[in-house]
């Protein structure tokens, strides 16, 4: 399959799981009955659950999938390391303590924008001790446990606020960002990150040439012209705010930056530049297809999507770290 | 030479670990009370180090209780001389006797820092832990544990227990008549309630048939329109189609402005549903810990009903 056809393939799928996703719920809908909501013709019970509870938060887990996909991709192809992430590197962690920090000095209520700002400088802030860290250390596995650090600092961050929390609902709440879900979200949610995402994405995009140079190393990339500095700072800020939006959105999910570059990688000829798109979509379709795992697993209490993406990663991540031991040695 | 060198940095290694452990043990050793220090009352005494009994023999002068529905009845039943400390969340907004707090003592709910106090009577319903009864009981001191009240009758025995434990049965007594009645007059009022409710936390919880809740919306004269049982979501979905014809959102003092991230409560469906209400404010205080002041929550439902 070309790289083209991989685009196709996967834009076709995540559309049919977002559709599905739409079918899927407490209040029983046929296809018929989606359909003609989504186009705006079913009843208005019909359409405020399609519209108004189902569908955002399909988008939500496509639109979280495709900014840690891509963040995942392109810090892989800055890094040269196959198991840089925003969970593994701490970015996500970094993004949920900001979003804690909001929470634990009442500032949700100085405006909406401060939970997705606060997300987005937590993101910027690892990202960029990364980035600082990438040039200090030759060592991948420093950086990767650089990124390790950040996360543990970050999560006993976390746990020193959650221990402090100033009421058990506080409390709840901050539990919650560490958990990472896309339950109950809304168009509203969406809408403010959407900016945020956007610039990141947009970021990332323009990097694609400088990731494809870097593949030969950082002398040859020069070499070919590739200003290094600018290559870093747009993978640093556009990984930032890309993560930042998601985590804003979902609360921290790991691993799926890890998982959908990797499943991509063979068909794009190990290109990092030609990762991109596909691992946003894939990893959006990955999220969509595991929120509708979460919504119908027989459990008592819903399944946190953070959650089953971790159970499903992280066995990934010791899987890809054995390979590269063995073809190392 | 070396291994005579090894042999004494292990013997260093013992003595600094050995030390830490009794640095570790000697900390809040001095006998003293651990009450919250912000707190404190100067009033409090400090005893003279005295066993305490292995049950109360007379009524319990020295009552501390380890969280917050412990600490209603001891605010509502005990005399307030004869109570030591509260937990730290007695002056909380979901603690209803909150403004009856003020004044007094409070203790972190660590066995160490109660045990300090020399209490003859220790009231608990969750606080220091699954082992606290345990490890109180093993130390001699009584402890009266509330349990978890799941229905009115449930909260009758509970204050009963509790007033014949401080020493004041009649207090007790008058309690539960005054609850009754205050139930009998919601009763009477709301026999011409035809309407259904739904309730719900900030953190989109909504109480079904098996709670406590359910019972309050049953006594008020309401039928609760969730129907599936225990606690659950917020029916986002089914308010798509229907809704009932009336809100009661259980609030709490300062949090009323947290809501969740997360919850359902946020989501522009729930936020239009409530806005088109009616809406009726409970204070959440009163439908927590199941006391004897749920009768608040029956008269404001009641009440809302006109």
């Amino acid at each position: 399959m070309t790289g083209r056809a991989l685009l196709w393939w996967l834009a076709a799928a995540s559309a049919s799981a977002v559709v599905a996703a739409c079918l899927i719920g407490s209040t029983p809908l046929g296809i018929g009955r989606v359909v003609a909501a989504l186009a705006g013709a079913g009843s208005p019970g019909d359409q405020i659950v399609v519209w108004e509870i189902r569908l955002p938060r399909a988008l939500a887990a496509f639109a979280v999938g495709a900014a840690l996909g891509a963040s995942g991709a392109a810090m892989q192809g800055l890094l040269r390391n196959p198991l840089a992430e925003p969970g593994v590197l701490g970015v996500s962690a970094t993004a949920s303590l900001g979003a804690t920090f909001v929470i634990y000095y009442g500032l949700v209520d100085v405006g909406a924008f401060a939970m997705p700002l606060a997300a987005i400088a937590g993101a910027l802030a690892a990202t960029s001790v990364l980035t600082v860290a990438a040039l200090r250390v030759g060592s991948m596995v420093t950086l990767i446990l650089v990124g390790i650090g950040l996360s543990s600092f970050a999560g006993a961050m976390m746990s020193l606020l959650m221990n402090f929390a100033p009421n058990p609902f506080s409390l709840a709440d901050m539990l919650s960002w560490t958990l990472g879900t896309v339950a109950n979200r809304s168009f509203a949610d969406l809408l403010l990150a959407a900016p945020f995402g956007i610039a990141g994405l947009g970021l990332l995009a323009l990097s694609r040439r400088s990731l494809s140079a870097l593949t030969l190393g950082e002398e040859a990339a020069a070499g070919v012209g590739v200003d290094l500095p600018r290559a870093r700072r747009l993978v640093v800020i556009g990984a930032g705010l890309a993560t930042g939006a998601a985590v804003s959105v979902a609360g921290a999910i790991g691993f799926v930056g890890i998982v959908a570059p990797h499943l991509v990688r063979p068909f794009v000829d190990h290109d990092p530049a030609r990762t991109l798109a596909p691992s946003a979509l894939l990893a959006g379709l990955i999220l969509v297809v595991a929120d509708i795992g979460v919504r119908i697993a027989p459990t008592s209490a819903e399944l946190r999507l953070g959650v089953v993406a971790a159970l499903i990663g992280a066995p990934f991540f010791v899987w890809i770290a054995a390979r590269r031991s063995m073809s190392n040695a | 030479m070396a291994a005579h060198e090894a042999a004494r940095a292990r013997s260093l290694w013992s003595l600094f670990t050995a030390g830490c452990v009794l640095a570790g043990c000697a900390v809040d050793g001095s006998g003293l009370p651990a009450l919250d220090e912000a707190t404190a009352s100067p009033d409090v005494p400090v005893p003279a180090a005295s066993p305490a009994p292995d049950a109360p023999t007379e009524s319990p002068r020295r009552i501390v209780s380890l969280d917050y529905c412990a600490d209603q009845y001891v605010l509502g039943l005990a005399d307030r001389d004869r109570i030591l400390a509260l937990s730290p969340d007695a002056r909380e907004a979901f603690s209803y006797l909150r403004h009856e707090a003020e004044g007094l003592s409070t203790v972190r709910q660590r066995i160490e820092d109660v045990l300090a106090l020399h209490p003859d009577l220790v009231v608990r319903s969750y606080g220091g832990g699954p082992r606290a009864t345990l490890f109180l009981q093993q130390a001699g001191v009584p402890v009266l544990a509330l349990g978890f009240m799941q229905d009115i009758d449930a909260v009758r025995a509970t204050v009963r227990r509790a007033a014949a434990t401080f020493g004041v049965p009649e207090r007790g007594e008058s309690l539960v008549t005054e609850m009754d009645a205050g139930l009998e007059r919601a009763k009477r009022r709301a026999q011409s309630v035809d309407a259904d409710i739904l309730y719900l936390s900030p953190a989109g919880v909504s109480a079904g048939p098996g709670t406590f809740v359910h019972e309050l919306i049953e006594t008020a004269g309401f039928d609760n329109f969730q129907r599936q049982p225990g606690w659950r979501s917020l029916p986002l979905e089914r308010l798509a189609y229907e809704t009932p014809e009336r809100y009661a959102v259980g609030l709490f003092g300062r949090n009323r402005s947290h809501v969740d991230a997360w919850t359902p409560f946020r989501h522009p469906v729930a936020t239009r549903r409530v806005a088109e209400g009616p809406m009726t404010p409970i204070d959440g205080a009163t439908v927590t810990c199941g006391g004897w002041y749920l009768v608040d929550a029956v008269e404001a439902l009641v009440e809302s009903a006109g």
